[in-house]
């Protein structure tokens, strides 16, 4: 039911949800194959989406759910190659990773360089514009969770970028 | 004055309510290291955005578009497909599923629309919302509390179609009001409607036939129901200890 109205606000949904993607992957290739990762799940799924409810929060945290799976499942492969301590980062030390890293700037390298769980924080707040409460829920975390993620990806930012954080 | 870095944040991104606000403000106002503080958050702010808004602005490729389309194609195939089926067995056999249906309460279902249905849903004040879900309130949350199905109910603005219990032991009622129809779900904390319609005479599409969202609704039903749906005994019982589990 309401299969034209949830197509017609999904395909508006997709210039932010490419943003959004490009945000938590920093790499275009990855991030058009999570767009479309994501649009298959949401479509597959859309019986679930409740009428009446944010759709863009919805199929935000579709994408960010993909998303942490797939850098669960690079960690698992590459697992015998990295450090610990690197834990949830993994997904950014690969060697093209690196390559791509030169090409995209101090704001981007920066952000790319941040732990999984801060830079999506960082992304929905501050590019994507959720409130709190909402970017909470997006991730499914307390909002006390949240906050504390941002403010500690936001410091790293701002150290990076050479301001005094 | 005391400002918190977290204040300072929750105030750069506009969390911060007015009294709590003019508080920051007065001490960024006091404070150049504040301030210098504050304007290096819009400059973070600023060069994210400036960083990956570029993405929204390039055309959207084509595939993604098109994938969306085609589901699209396929959902109205379906939906035709699944109400000349529906009609078909209606004139055959009832579904033992299915309860009596007075022959005047045909209702038309509409594609559910969000907008129409919170604007109907909110004149209603029944129901509210509840971490992005939404749950009964006032008038059909007391019906879903009180109205037994097997009681008939007749001629009230409530109608309880069924009550069942879905596969986590939850109880569960299909209901029809003035405006909506749905299945809500009984929680902790209340009945979450996991499905909800749109009711309308007028407002049939090319794909629905009249009738075809109590069929619906009890095929939603049908399907999320552990076993057949509670009887009168069942259901006084389930009334009695609170609709819990």
């Amino acid at each position: 039911m309401g299969t034209n109205r949830f197509c017609e606000e999904l395909t508006a949904l997709l210039p932010r949800l490419r943003r959004f993607a490009r945000g938590l992957t920093h790499d275009a290739a990855d991030a058009d194959d999570l767009c479309q990762q994501t649009i298959e799940r949401a479509l597959k799924a859309r019986q679930q989406w409740q009428e009446g409810t944010r759709l863009d929060a919805w199929v935000y945290r579709i994408m960010r759910n993909q998303w942490i799976d797939e850098v669960r499942a690079r960690t698992r492969r590459s697992q015998t190659f990295v450090h610990e301590d690197e834990g949830m980062n993994v997904g950014t030390t690969g060697d093209s990773d690196a390559e791509n890293l030169v090409e995209l700037g101090n704001i981007g390298r920066a952000l790319a360089r941040l732990p999984e769980e801060q830079r999506e924080a960082v992304v929905l707040v501050l590019v994507e514009g959720f409130a709190y409460k909402e970017a909470a829920e997006i991730i499914g975390v307390p909002q006390g969770t949240l906050t504390s993620r941002l403010g500690r990806g936001r410091e790293a930012l701002l150290r990076a970028l050479g301001e005094a954080a | 004055m005391n400002v918190t870095r977290e204040e300072l944040m929750a105030y750069a991104d506009g969390e911060l309510s007015g009294a709590e606000a003019a508080r920051v403000e007065a001490a960024v106002a006091a404070d150049p290291a504040l301030a210098e503080r504050l304007a290096a958050e819009r400059r973070l702010r600023e060069a994210l955005q400036g960083h990956l808004d570029p993405v929204a602005e390039e055309p959207v490729p084509d595939a993604l578009a098109a994938m969306i389309a085609a589901a699209r194609e396929d959902d109205s195939r379906i939906v035709s497909m699944a109400a000349a089926r529906a009609e078909r067995e209606a004139k055959v056999v009832r579904r033992p599923f299915l309860p009596h249906w007075g022959s005047g309460l045909a209702l038309a279902a509409s594609l559910v629309l969000g907008l129409m249905l919170g604007t109907q849903l909110n004149s209603g004040g029944s129901i509210a919302e509840r971490n992005g879900a939404l749950v009964a309130s006032g008038m059909l949350a007391k019906g879903l509390d009180t109205q037994l199905a097997s009681a008939g109910d007749e001629g009230g603005p409530l109608r309880i179609l069924t009550s069942f219990q879905r596969h986590d032991g939850d109880y569960c009622r299909v209901f029809e009001a003035a405006a909506t129809s749905g299945i809500a779900c009984k929680d902790n904390a209340g009945w979450v409607l996991e499905r909800t319609m749109a009711n309308g005479r007028r407002q049939a599409s090319e794909y629905r036939q009249a009738g075809s969202a109590e069929s619906d609704l009890m095929t939603a039903a049908q399907d999320m129901a552990q076993g057949a749906p509670l009887d009168a005994d069942q259901e006084q019982a389930a009334k009695a200890k609170g609709w819990k589990k």
